[in-house]
């Protein structure tokens, strides 16, 4: 026995194989070959080579069990599939397309003498407004634009006007509090 | 698409591929997308979520999400990968509300683990072997629903599935590193309910007897 052999057997007889070991052996890439010293211990190790074969087995009867029932249940269900031609209305694919267009023809044959009328029972439309009266609406805005401009652009605001001055304020507020304790 | 990139692909895309023809994606001519993979995108997502009316949902959910967003499949990766991540982002979306939760409880859909391992497809076997796989095939039904939400996935993705580590780590998004951390936690989990149940007398037995030839086999393969 070669000292290389020998360690490999020392080492395959020495402990168990380990959790990582096991999970590569397990789900690990088929195609890799086993290490040497994990190959060793399963050769020697009657209870590690039980459990993963244990192992192994159960895990082939989930896949098996589970793709069974899985297959089993699918045939119970409903082929989903995008329908060949454009979707159809339930009254159209019932039969009833004659049905649909008489119905549709006697609503549309009330509604336009409806329409007719209620557009006869309408006040007369405006007349078009003169070149007057639209000079006196743009003027109107021009000083409306102003106002705000001249608004936005005051540095103390026309409704705080009254607390920038001291003196109109003070007169007013003593005025307001002998008035106050008088009453 | 290079050559020996089409070599690579699944036969299903190939078949896809045949039939899209002059087509913009594969993902095109729906039926045939749905021929191919409604039973995968189910079975994964009756696994994940062990409800049958959420499953079916999620599932005709998934094909119309991608039908929808079929211009956005680069073919960066299979069309089995892209609609098992749309799958699975659908069922994270659906398991996080609470209402799923509460209707789990009650609902009449859920999945009995019974019937699931009753589903076990006949073998040449005594009555007490088949028996016994079908516990085999509950305790593993049973400890996976324990797991946590990232161990349950890896681990249907992997053993359901049968996705490569690298393929998992595309559909789940997460570092190979972690898809492996997540799988072996899983996998500890799963092992240590099995010697508690090994340790059964009665499942002991039998499933000794069970893996006599199994290990034998194996040992032939080394």
């Amino acid at each position: 026995m070669t000292p290389q052999l020998a360690r490999q057997l020392e080492v395959a007889t020495s402990a168990h194989l380990t959790e990582d070991q096991f999970g590569e052996l397990l789900a690990g890439d088929a195609q890799q070959p086993i290490p040497a010293p994990v190959q060793a211990h399963l050769l020697a190790c009657q209870k590690c080579a039980a459990e993963l074969a244990g192992l192994r087995e159960s895990l082939s009867f989930f896949q098996q069990a589970t793709g069974a029932y899985a297959d089993n249940e699918l045939r119970h269900l409903p082929q989903a599939s995008l329908p060949d031609r454009p979707m159809r209305s339930p009254v159209l694919a019932a039969g009833l397309e004659p049905a649909y267009w008489l119905a549709a023809a006697v609503l549309l044959a009330g509604f336009l003498p409806m329409q007719s009328a209620h557009r006869n029972a309408l006040p007369p439309a405006p007349v078009a407004a003169s070149s007057d009266t639209g000079e006196i609406e743009s003027q109107s805005d021009e000083a409306l634009l102003n106002d705000v401009d001249s608004e936005l652009s005051a540095s103390v605001p026309a409704s705080m006007q009254a607390l920038v001055d001291p003196s109109t304020d003070d007169t007013d507020i003593s005025a307001q509090t002998s008035t106050q304790r008088k009453d | 698409m290079a050559q020996e990139d089409i070599q690579a692909l699944p036969s299903t895309d190939l078949t896809l591929r045949a039939h899209a023809g002059a087509r913009a994606t594969p993902l095109d001519d729906l039926e045939c997308v749905v021929a191919l993979y409604q039973p995968r995108v189910f079975r994964f997502l009756l696994a994940q979520l062990r409800d049958r009316d959420a499953a079916e949902t999620l599932t005709q959910e998934t094909f119309l999400r991608a039908w929808t967003a079929r211009a956005s499949f680069r073919e960066d990766c299979s069309v089995a990968t892209w609609l098992i991540r749309i799958a699975l982002n659908l069922a994270r979306d659906h398991t996080r509300t609470g209402r799923f939760r509460f209707w789990k409880h009650l609902s009449a859909s859920a999945v009995d683990v019974a019937e699931v391992a009753a589903s076990l497809p006949d073998r040449e076997v005594s009555a007490e072997a088949r028996l016994i796989a079908q516990q085999q095939v509950a305790l593993i039904w049973q400890t996976v629903a324990s797991l946590s939400e990232r161990q349950r996935t890896v681990f249907l993705l992997r053993f359901l599935e049968e996705m490569e580590i690298p393929e998992i780590a595309t559909v789940t998004g997460l570092p190979l590193g972690t898809v492996k951390s997540h799988l072996y936690r899983a996998l500890h989990i799963i092992r240590t309910q099995h010697s508690t149940a090994a340790h059964n007398p009665a499942f002991s037995d039998i499933a000794t007897r069970n893996s006599e030839s199994c290990i034998s086999a194996a040992k032939e393969a080394l």
